[in-house]
């Protein structure tokens, strides 16, 4: 089995505490192989992901359960320059990015 | 770093919140866990520079109004590794993307307690994660 990161579920305890995740539009910055991602649809969210790595987005895209597909999208990005229009996001999360 | 903070600034819708995620600037411990109990080996030594940096400039946006600061929270995190393989491919990346020296003195001794211990043993990495909440300051008008 490989690298299991937080198997205690603290993270997602905490992530619970910050807001309702549900039906928000969270844009994760660094989501890396969706590790984070697919903790934020599971608690609700609708998640644009980049991470600038595309080995990485490739490896999300694989690593995605097809229940979580239209909750999810992962992109190419970098967080210095975002194509989205302004005042787009309920919430922008950095995910062990700054 | 403060460029990324000043795009999350811009998408977010007003009143938007961000979450700033990552590990807590300290060196995190390594241990082995056998039937649920855990024997610490060492503490790594790794590079806390871009860690201070971060914090840096998350102190500026809030200086400079886009954000204000509104909840924080520290947390333990582990990162569980069967094989002594593992062990190693994870420091080898940690040390490829410079958060880390060359750490083989830790691999090595991680490999000999592995190689004395009978059954089933984890190799765990434990270290605090900061979760801070910033939330976006209207800054028009």
């Amino acid at each position: 089995m490989p690298l299991r990161i937080d198997p205690e579920q603290n993270e997602v305890r905490a992530l619970q505490r910050v807001t309702d995740w549900r039906r928000k539009r969270v844009l994760e910055i660094g989501c890396g192989d969706g590790r984070l991602t697919l903790r934020l649809a599971r608690l609700g969210a609708v998640v644009q992901a980049i991470d600038p790595d595309a080995k990485l987005i490739r490896a999300a895209r694989r690593n995605l359960p097809k229940r979580l597909t239209s909750r999810i999208r992962y992109r190419v990005g970098k967080a210095e320059r975002l194509d989205h229009p302004d005042e787009t996001f309920d919430l922008v999360v950095f995910a062990w990015v700054l | 770093m403060v460029h990324a903070l000043n795009e999350a600034q811009r998408v977010l819708k007003p009143d938007g919140i961000l979450v700033d995620l990552r590990p807590a600037a300290v060196h995190r411990c390594v241990g082995i866990t056998r039937k649920s109990h855990y024997q610490q080996l060492a503490t790594m030594r790794e590079k806390l520079d871009d860690d201070r940096a971060a914090s840096r400039a998350v102190t500026h946006v809030l200086r400079e109004g886009l954000f204000k600061a509104e909840w924080r929270t520290q947390f333990d995190c582990a990162r569980v590794m069967d094989t002594h393989d593992e062990f190693q491919a994870w420091i080898e990346e940690f040390v490829k993307l410079g958060g880390l020296s060359s750490h083989d003195w830790l691999v090595q001794r991680v490999e000999r307690v592995l190689s004395s211990k009978r059954g089933k043993s984890k190799i765990v990495v434990r270290g605090p994660l900061v979760l801070r909440v910033l939330r976006k300051l209207n800054t028009t008008g």
